[in-house]
C-alpha cells in the first residue's frame, strides 16, 4: 500500500482523530458518571443519619432506646442494603451499630468511631474486603442538649462495579467502531478517489500526437468535475499553442524562404548575364553564398522549432543505433581520407534504441563532420557504439586541439561559435551542434563534452534504450 | 511542352517563367489557385509547378482535384514547408517531386526535365556509356573489359548517375537518392564520392563524369 497516497492518509487521519475523540468522550462520561453515582450514595447516606437524628432521637427520652433500635431496623434494614449504621451516646457508649452487612464488604467493628462536636463530614477509609467505605458522620443534639454521633456508611463496590462495566464496555466498543470507521472510510474514498485515478490514467496518455483528446465529460457537480474541466480546458489551450508553434512555424518558413528563392533567382540570372564586370560577378557571387547560407539557418532553425514541439517523431522506428553508426562511417570515411583523417569505429554490441533512424544519423553525421573540420591533417577520430548502465552510447573523439575550457557550456547553445571566423569561413551555420542537442533531446537522451588541450575533445550522446519500455521512449503514442 | 506555373508570389512567378521560357518551354502561369484551378481544366499541359499556399485555392487542392481527371500528369509541387508530414501527405496525395524553398533555378530545371523524362529512366540489365559497363546483376563494374571494384555506395552512386544517362541529376536528388536526409550534415559527401568514382573508373583519360556547375552531376559520353 502507498503510504503518501491520498487514501491511505486520508484514512489514517480520520481514524485517529476519531480515536482520539472516542476516548476523550469515553473517559468525559466515566468521570460523570463516577461523580454522579458516589453524589447519589453520599446524599443517601446524609439522608439517613438525618432521619435517624431527627425522627428518632428527638424522642428517644419517651420510647426508650429499644424502640429506636427496633425502628432503625425495621426503616433502614441495614444489613439487607448493607449500610452501616451507628448510633453513640456522649459518653462512647452505643446506641446501635448495625451488623454485618449481607455482601461482607466492611466489618462494623472496626470502623473508625466520630467524635462528639465536630461538623458533619464525609470520609473514606480502606475496607478490608479491598473497597472503600464511604462514611458519614454528624452529631445530633436534641431539645434537652444531649449529644449523638450518627455515622452511616455503606461500601463503594455497588459504584466500582458499574464503572468497571462501563470501562469493559468502552474498550469493547471503541475498536469496534474506529475498525468500522476505516473500513467504510477506505470503501468511500476508494469510490471518492476512483475518478481522479481515471483521470490520471487517460492524462498520462495525452501526447503531442494525439493533443485534440480530452477527458470524458462528467456531471457529477463536485470537485471532480471541476477539476475535469479545468484540465479540459488547460489540454485546449495547450492544444491552440501547439498548433500556434506549427502555424509560426509555417509562416516564418513561408515569409523568409520566398523571398530567399527570389533573392537567389535574381542573383542567378544576373550571373548568367554575360556583361558583368570581374567586380560585380565577385559580389553577385557573395551575395548568392550568403543567402544560401541564410537558408541553410533559416532551415536549420526551423528544424529545431519543429523537434522541441515534439513533432517529426511519428517516423520511430525500433533499429540498431550501433549498426546505423557503423554505416555512416563506412560513408564518411572518404570525407576523412581527402584530410587524411583516420576514421576509427568500435561496436560489436547489437544496440537497440527507438527513434527515426534518418534524425539519429544526422546527430552521427554531424558529430562526425564537425570532429573531421577541427582536426588536424593525421589526426584519429574515433567513434564508438556500446551499452553502459542501461543507456545506448555512442562517443565521437577526435585528436584535435581541444575546446577553450570556458566554452563548453555554451557549445549547445544556437549560434554559439568558438573560433567564429574560422568556422563561418568553413561554411558552418553555428547551429549544428544545437540540432545534435535537439534530436537527442526529442527522443529522450542527452549529449555531453569532454575536452583538453592535450588529448582533444569526446563528445558523449546518450539514448534510452528500446528495452527500457514505454515510459522512457520517447514522445510518442 | 506546355507547362502551368501557380505561384501567389509574382516576382518569383517570374523568374521561374523566364528561366523555364530560356528552356524553350511555353510556361502559362496563375498567381491565384482559382485561375491556376482553371488553366488546369482548360489546357492540356505536360506538367504542373505547384506552390502549396496560395490564395483562394490551396494547391493541396488543385493537386487532388487534378489527379481526379488526370492521373498521370507529372506535378512538382514547390513550398516553403518542408516538413516530413507534409512531404509524405503530398507524396500520397499524387505529387511527383518536392521542392523546397529557396532553390537553385538550375535544380529546378534539372527536377522538371527528369518529370518531363521520367518514363525513360534506362532499365536495361546491362548499362553502357562509352566503354564504362555496369552489369546491374552481377553488380559489376568494367571499364574497356577491366574490372572495377566498387563499394556499395559507389555502386548506387554509378547505378544511378548511367540510369540517368545525359541527364542532369543534382546533388540533393543524389543524396536522396544514394543517401538520405541524415546525411545533409556531411560537408559536400556527394563530391567526395563522385570525385572518388572518378579516380576508380579512371576518368582522366575519357571524361564521363561531368560537372554541372552550381547543380550537380551528369554522365554522358564525349560526343560534342
Amino acid at each position: 500500500m502507498n503510504v503518501r497516497s491520498i487514501r491511505f492518509r486520508l484514512g489514517a487521519w480520520y481514524a485517529g482523530l476519531l480515536a482520539v475523540l472516542l476516548v476523550l468522550f469515553g473517559g468525559f462520561i466515566y468521570i460523570t458518571l463516577e461523580t454522579f453515582l458516589k453524589k447519589s450514595l453520599q446524599d443517601t447516606l446524609a439522608k439517613e443519619a438525618r432521619t435517624i437524628g431527627e425522627a428518632l432521637l428527638s424522642k428517644v427520652r419517651q420510647t426508650g432506646d429499644a424502640y429506636v433500635v427496633d425502628e432503625i431496623e425495621e426503616h433502614f434494614a441495614p444489613r439487607t442494603t448493607s449500610h452501616f449504621l451507628r448510633v453513640a451516646r456522649s459518653d462512647g457508649s452505643l446506641l446501635y451499630q448495625s451488623g454485618n452487612p449481607q455482601d461482607g464488604t466492611f466489618d462494623p467493628l472496626t470502623v473508625t468511631k466520630a467524635t462528639l462536636g465536630q461538623p458533619p463530614s464525609w470520609h473514606e477509609e480502606r475496607a478490608p474486603s479491598g473497597g472503600k467505605l464511604v462514611l458519614y458522620s454528624m452529631t445530633y443534639t436534641d431539645s434537652g442538649g444531649i449529644q449523638y454521633a450518627v455515622q452511616a456508611g455503606a461500601s463503594d463496590n455497588q459504584i466500582r462495579r458499574v464503572l468497571d462495566q462501563l470501562l469493559v464496555s468502552l474498550s469493547i466498543a471503541l475498536p469496534l467502531i474506529v475498525g468500522v470507521a476505516i473500513g467504510g472510510g477506505f470503501l468511500l474514498t476508494r469510490n471518492a478517489l476512483k475518478p481522479l485515478r481515471q483521470i490520471a490514467g487517460i492524462a498520462s496518455k495525452i501526447t503531442s500526437r494525439n493533443l485534440n483528446e480530452r477527458l470524458p465529460d462528467i456531471h457529477t457537480g463536485d470537485e471532480i468535475e471541476q477539476l475535469t474541466a479545468s484540465l479540459n480546458r488547460m489540454m485546449s489551450r495547450l492544444e491552440e499553442s501547439f498548433h500556434h508553434v506549427h502555424r509560426f512555424s509555417a509562416d516564418v518558413a513561408h515569409e523568409i524562404r520566398t523571398p530567399l528563392a527570389i533573392l537567389q533567382a535574381e542573383l542567378e540570372g544576373l550571373l548568367d548575364a554575360s556583361e558583368l564586370s570581374p567586380e560585380s560577378r565577385n559580389a553577385a557571387v557573395s551575395a548568392l553564398e550568403e543567402g544560401g547560407r541564410l537558408s541553410r539557418i533559416a532551415e536549420q532553425l526551423l528544424e529545431m522549432t519543429r523537434l522541441e514541439a515534439g513533432e517529426m517523431l511519428s517516423a520511430a522506428t525500433c533499429f540498431d543505433f550501433a549498426e546505423m553508426t557503423r554505416a555512416t562511417v563506412e560513408q564518411m570515411r572518404l570525407i576523412g581520407d581527402e584530410k587524411q583523417i583516420r576514421l576509427r569505429f568500435e561496436g560489436s554490441q547489437v544496440v537497440r534504441v527507438l527513434g527515426d533512424p534518418v534524425r539519429l544519423r544526422q546527430v552521427v553525421v554531424n558529430l562526425i563532420d564537425n570532429a573531421i573540420k577541427y582536426t588536424p591533417a593525421g589526426g584519429t577520430v574515433a567513434i564508438s557504439s556500446e551499452i553502459a548502465r542501461n543507456k545506448a552510447i555512442l562517443e565521437v573523439a577526435d585528436t584535435g586541439v581541444g575546446i577553450p575550457h570556458e566554452a563548453i557550456p555554451h557549445l549547445f547553445e544556437r549560434f554559439y561559435r568558438v573560433d567564429g571566423a574560422r568556422s563561418r569561413q568553413l561554411g558552418g551555420t553555428g547551429l549544428g551542434l544545437a540540432i545534435v542537442k535537439s534530436i537527442c533531446t526529442a527522443f529522450g537522451g542527452t549529449v555531453t563534452v569532454q575536452s583538453s588541450p592535450a588529448s582533444g575533445t569526446t563528445f558523449r550522446v546518450e539514448l534510452p534504450l528500446e528495452s527500457n519500455g514505454v515510459n522512457q521512449s520517447p514522445r510518442v503514442s | 511542352m506546355r507547362l502551368l506555373l501557380v505561384e501567389d508570389e509574382e516576382k518569383l512567378a517570374r523568374l521561374v517563367k523566364r528561366a523555364l521560357t530560356s528552356e524553350r518551354f511555353s510556361v502559362d502561369m496563375a498567381l491565384a489557385g482559382r485561375e491556376g484551378m482553371d488553366l488546369a481544366n482548360t489546357y492540356d499541359y505536360d506538367l504542373l509547378i505547384l506552390d502549396l499556399q496560395l490564395p483562394e485555392l490551396s494547391g493541396s487542392e488543385i493537386l487532388r482535384r487534378v489527379r481526379r481527371v488526370n492521373p498521370n500528369i507529372p506535378v512538382l509541387i514547390v513550398t516553403a514547408r518542408d516538413a516530413v508530414s507534409d512531404k509524405v501527405a503530398h507524396f500520397e496525395a499524387g505529387a511527383d517531386d518536392y521542392l523546397t524553398k529557396p532553390f537553385a533555378m538550375a535544380e529546378l530545371l534539372v527536377r522538371v526535365k527528369s518529370l518531363l523524362r521520367r518514363g525513360t529512366a534506362r532499365r536495361e540489365n546491362v548499362l553502357r556509356v562509352a566503354n564504362l559497363e555496369l552489369d546491374r546483376l552481377t553488380q559489376q563494374v568494367r571499364r574497356g573489359g577491366r574490372i572495377i571494384d566498387l563499394t556499395a555506395k559507389e555502386y548506387a552512386l554509378l547505378e544511378y548517375l548511367m540510369a540517368n544517362t545525359d541527364r542532369v541529376l543534382s546533388r540533393s536528388m543524389i543524396l536522396d537518392h544514394v543517401w538520405d536526409q541524415g546525411f545533409r550534415g556531411a560537408t559536400n559527401i556527394v563530391d567526395v564520392y563522385v570525385r572518388h568514382l572518378r579516380n576508380k573508373i579512371g576518368d582522366e583519360d575519357q571524361k564521363l563524369i561531368r560537372t554541372m556547375r552550381g547543380v550537380g552531376y551528369s554522365i554522358r559520353e564525349e560526343t560534342t
